[in-house]
């Protein structure tokens, strides 16, 4: 079983097409991966299952390749379940999640933001302005880059899982990018289109980092890295300082528009 | 396990027989992770250069000797300070010294590690007590251990 969890899970897929929807019963949708080069290893340590479904999963996967075999089902302990119970950050790390929170509660307001166009025009496009310069200057030039320069650096950013990431990255950049010119032009349509599409492409995003890839990432950091990370975080957060004026944005939305609907 | 009950839970005797997951006898000699001189808390200097940019240990006086594995799992590559909470005295000095070691020495993280007993957790009391003083702010990690040397928790506080 050893050289199997060693090989890239797409390869593995074509050699035994049944794993394919063994990992989609477990919503590990591998089928539909562009690339494919992650290995079956990392595929079931990178996705975070409960200790249950990873010994189901793996009992199916080793079925799977070996139905000859008479294969026996991890037993899960008391102690496996206690330490994936809930999820529990670094330091570090759990600034990231923080400023996802600040992210998605600014997507949460988006819908009704747009529908504001018709009732205050004039405020609604200073909140979509003001809404793509919270996205490139906090989402991105403070969140992201703070993946991509610092979070990103201390694992192998040729793993696929990490290149999505990035793809997600350029693909929010260029919505971000199309708000800019709708707010330019006053055209709804655009803004629309480009504001939606941002906060499915983010909501999905965020729901990856924050339940797969930063618990995964922060297992395999040691105490040491998650120190320097922490550091260096703090040398962003001083040279931008643009946290407290975001926050505040938020805010005074998520007010006025509650102001407006009660 | 020996146990009459009663009084303090820091200072309750309990005896807790021979312990051997193998039932064999160790092999071989291990090596001490230990890479300074002194450890006792009042005696450290936060200036020490073992302590610039480190990994910073805080570990109550008993750890060590209820965790087996000490040196090679959690000694090894950090700085080392040793206190007890329920017995030192000028423990306000303690809470200076570490406030240097943050602000100063600026230590990389700090790991406080503690015995289960309810005395014991001052000392993350301390420690946390000292970063709401810093001008810097660090990761800092919490370790419980159990009277016989099992890990109770580890985490981020």
């Amino acid at each position: 079983m050893e050289k199997y969890l060693n090989q890239g899970i797409k390869p593995l897929i074509e050699q035994f097409p049944v794993l394919g929807d063994i990992l989609n019963k477990y919503d590990i949708g591998c089928t539909d991966c562009t690339g494919g080069s992650c290995l079956l290893k990392d595929v079931v340590a990178i996705h975070n299952v409960s200790p249950q479904i990873e010994a189901d999963l793996m009992y199916e996967i080793e079925k799977a390749i070996y139905p000859e075999r008479d294969v026996v089902k991890r037993v899960v302990t008391e102690q496996d379940l206690q330490e994936k119970k809930e999820l529990k950050y670094s330091p570090p790390v759990k600034q990231l999640v923080d400023e996802h929170s600040l992210i998605l509660r600014w997507l949460d307001l988006v819908e009704d933001v747009l529908a504001y166009i018709q009732v205050d025009s004039e405020q609604a496009w200073q909140w979509i302005a003001a809404g793509a310069d919270f996205s490139r200057n906090y989402a991105d030039k403070l969140h992201h880059s703070k993946e991509e320069d610092i979070l990103f650096t201390y694992v192998d950013q040729s793993l696929e899982i990490i290149q999505v990431m990035y793809e997600d990255h350029d693909h929010g950049r260029s919505h971000i990018k199309q708000v800019y010119k709708a707010v330019e032009n006053q055209d709804v349509e655009l803004a629309e289109k480009h504001l939606l599409a941002y906060r499915a492409l983010l909501r999905e995003h965020i729901k990856k980092e924050n339940e797969i890839l930063f618990p995964w990432m922060d297992r395999n950091l040691t105490d040491t890295q998650v120190g320097q990370l922490f550091a260096q975080f703090a040398a962003v957060n001083a040279e931008l300082q643009v946290d407290e004026k975001y926050r505040q944005f938020v805010l005074e939305v998520e007010d006025k528009l509650k102001k407006q609907v009660s | 396990m020996f146990n009459p009950g009663g009084g303090c839970p820091g200072a309750r005797m309990q005896v807790f027989g021979q312990q051997s997951e193998t039932g064999q006898e160790e092999q071989g000699k291990r090596v001490s992770q230990l890479r300074q001189w002194p450890v006792q808390f009042h005696l450290v200097s936060p200036q020490a250069p073992y302590f610039q940019g480190a990994d910073l240990l805080l570990s109550a006086d008993c750890v060590a000797y209820a965790l087996a594995d000490f040196h090679k799992d959690y000694l090894k590559g950090r700085g080392l300070a040793i206190a007890c909470p329920k017995l030192d005295h000028n423990q306000e000095l303690y809470v200076e010294k570490l406030v240097q070691l943050v602000d100063d020495a600026k230590i990389n993280t700090l790991t406080v590690m503690i015995m289960q007993v309810p005395c014991c957790s001052g000392l993350l009391a301390l420690a946390k007590k000292a970063l709401s003083q810093a001008q810097r702010q660090v990761p800092v990690k919490a370790i419980v251990v159990s009277l016989q040397g099992e890990i109770l928790s580890e985490e981020w506080v």
